[in-house]
């Protein structure tokens, strides 16, 4: 059910990122610089209330680091990030603890992402002690809702279980319900169903949706499974080498892909199909560049087989807006922007 | 098509775990036959049985087996009344190849990829150095890699290239069957395709006879010529490619593919409520009769196999022999 794409300027930005780049220092023998992991390389977007921004990307293009960086959990090199107009880096130990509780995190593996040794109770109560939640009546009354919201009923059965009593998807849903109990304005779901059955994926997929509905939650969802994000999402971003090199609407893309590489994500994704055993897929060779030492220019020039000489393997493309909602990182838009 | 010999029988296996709780009923009266050169796609969600297969066709079993019976006809020998010793020196490796789960990662990480992949050979069909090395040679190529990589260790290699040399090492001792246990899940989007076309060359060009264990139905559909279901240790259902992606019968396997979301169309989304049951004791009737819409009366007893018209099999009181539904 993809959704028209919206007019994102009447809406309220949650968050707006300004050039974002995260960097990872490589020290040899302990303290000579041997060089940066280029890791995010000048990210720059803007999310609003209530969407759902798909970032796709294979392993190591940064789509996680971008994530961890607007969490804080990394530090930020260069750029800016605002969250609700106010600049991060100004914030002071205390704005960095209200600023955490106002997004929710859902990590890719639920296993690892719960205390093992915690019950869901103490799970969901964690969160409310460290932000200074402490009446006995409200942590009750914000247990009851969120697990009734992520549907994990009857909740006195599931409030002493500990993480390793839980299926995949219950521990999942107790993730998400461990995000959404400081009421956040701002979810990051990084990879949230890759780790779940095929059956069970749609469920949490669509449960998020509802909370997002209800909650008017602004989400970014990261994810490798472009075809997922079909259902999920107003908007996609492609991430390669570190750089985000197209971003369109869901349905824009989906009808035409416009950088060769996330064209060639597109034909390796498999549909059903019986079909599919008798043709082959056109898909690049090679590897993704080194992020340490990665190619002039266009960062895929060494895989495409678009490449103009001169142009892509010298001079980084910039974002060519081929249509008002769609635009690409690459050279072959020149013209058409 | 239907001139092809089989090339695997496999009548009532089953495989029973022992454990402190009782008999984990891993794989359970399944039966099938594989014809040779073709593709079958073993296909179900985690815990149904689908490795547990794997492991019971190729005997690599752990110790707490309390149950391993029924017959396995491969090549037209019935392997099950081989024993232990002649099943590893005649079967395992140089007819039946297998790439497990994640094996990618169980490279030696101080010995060169060459010497790691003339090992079976000089084990199994006890090869001079010199000709192992150039059969792996071989191999490497129609996998797709530079034949100098053989040189290298496996940390100098990307994962999909990783990947292509384990499946190399399966097909250097031109076996008949290879079985490929999730050969694609830990790598990405593109490597995975890469690594279906390469499957797919050596399935048209060599004839190879593949069983590929996957919990992804549409890569599966690269590959598979025929499909078979697994659903909490039985085969629920067993049916031509062509036949099960366009009119799937057993209500799991509906179930199934109305939750796989599908890129190029757009489609309703659903999922199954519920989780498989236990495979300490399972429920006597039909296994997915709890989670299943379509159930009535006769669902508390097992689903006897039914044959459809189209050499499908199905598990499900709901059909006849026509593939018709019986009860509305």
């Amino acid at each position: 059910m993809p959704s028209l794409a919206k007019q994102p300027q009447e809406q309220k930005a949650v968050l707006r990122i300004e050039d974002l780049h995260t960097w990872f220092e490589i020290r040899r023998m302990g303290f000579f610089k041997a060089g940066d992991v280029r890791a995010l390389d000048g990210a720059s977007f803007e999310l609003y209330e209530g969407e759902t921004i798909s970032i796709v990307g294979e392993s190591g293009c940064g789509k996680s680091t971008l994530a961890k960086t607007i969490l804080g959990i990394n530090h930020i090199s260069k750029g800016s990030i605002f969250f609700e107009d106010q600049d991060l880096s100004t914030l002071d130990k205390e704005g960095w603890k209200r600023y955490r509780s106002a997004i929710g995190y859902i990590q890719q593996d639920p296993y690892g992402a719960l205390p093992p040794f915690m019950s869901v109770q103490r799970i969901l109560e964690e969160p409310m002690k460290i932000n200074g939640i402490k009446d006995k009546a409200e942590q009750k009354k914000r247990i009851r809702q969120v697990l009734e919201e992520v549907k994990l009923a009857p909740i006195e059965d599931f409030l002493p279980k500990f993480p390793h009593m839980l299926s995949g998807g219950q521990q999942q849903r107790l993730v998400i319900a461990r995000a959404m109990i400081l009421e956040p304005r701002m979810l990051i779901a990084d990879e949230p169903v890759s780790m779940l059955d095929a059956s069970v994926r749609v469920e949490i997929l669509q449960l998020l949706q509802a909370l997002q509905r209800r909650h008017n939650l602004a989400i970014i969802y990261i994810t490798h499974d472009l075809s997922t994000v079909r259902y999920f999402s107003e908007r996609i971003f492609a991430m390669y080498g570190g750089k985000i090199i197209e971003k369109s609407s869901t349905i824009g893309l989906l009808e035409k892909p416009l950088h060769p590489y996330t064209a060639a994500l597109f034909e390796a994704t498999s549909d059903p199909d019986a079909e599919n055993l008798t043709t082959f897929k056109d898909v690049p060779a090679g590897e993704p560049p080194s992020l340490m030492n990665p190619p002039p220019g266009c960062r895929f020039h060494p895989r495409c087989r678009k490449i103009i000489k001169g142009l892509c393997d010298t001079q980084m493309p910039p974002e060519f807006w081929v249509r008002e909602d769609h635009a690409a990182s690459c050279w072959l838009y020149k013209d058409q922007a | 098509m239907s001139d092809k010999k089989v090339m695997l029988d496999v009548q009532n296996l089953k495989l029973y775990f022992r454990t402190q709780a009782g008999p984990v009923q891993a794989v359970d009266e399944v039966s099938f036959k594989l014809k040779a050169g073709h593709t079958l796609a073993v296909v179900g969600e985690s815990g149904c049985g689908k490795s547990s297969l794997a492991k019971a066709i190729l005997r690599l079993l752990p110790r707490n087996i309390s149950t391993y019976t029924g017959s396995i006809v491969f090549d037209g020998q019935d392997i099950m009344k081989y024993d232990d010793e002649k099943f590893r020196r005649e079967i395992r490796w140089s007819k039946i190849a297998s790439v497990p789960q994640a094996s990618m990662n169980s490279l030696n990480p101080v010995v060169r990829i060459e010497e790691q992949l003339i090992e079976p050979l000089l084990i199994h069909e006890r090869r001079s150095k010199q000709k192992a090395r150039e059969r792996v040679a071989e191999v490497f190529e129609i996998v797709g890699l530079p034949v100098d990589f053989l040189q290298r260790y496996p940390f100098e290699l990307s994962g999909g290239m990783r990947q292509r040399a384990i499946i190399a090492m399966a097909l250097a001792s031109n076996p008949k069957l290879v079985v490929l246990d999730e050969p694609s899940s830990a790598l990405d989007l593109l490597s995975q395709a890469n690594l279906m076309n390469v499957l797919k060359r050596i399935k048209q060009q060599m004839e190879t006879t593949f069983i590929l264990i996957t919990h992804d139905i549409g890569t599966a559909s690269e590959l598979a010529d025929e499909i078979a279901v697994m659903y909490a240790g039985k085969m629920v259902e067993y049916a031509s490619a062509d036949y099960f992606y366009t009119d799937a019968h057993h209500p799991y396997s509906q179930k199934l593919m109305a939750s796989v979301p599908t890129l190029r169309e757009d489609k309703k989304l659903e999922f199954i409520p519920g989780q498989p049951p236990s495979l300490i004791n399972p429920p006597t009737g039909c296994r997915f009769a709890a989670r299943c819409d379509k159930k009535f009366a006769k669902c508390a007893v097992q689903p006897e196999t039914t044959y459809l018209e189209n050499g499908a099999t199905v598990q499900c009181w709901l059909f006849d022999e026509t593939g018709e539904v019986k009860h509305a």
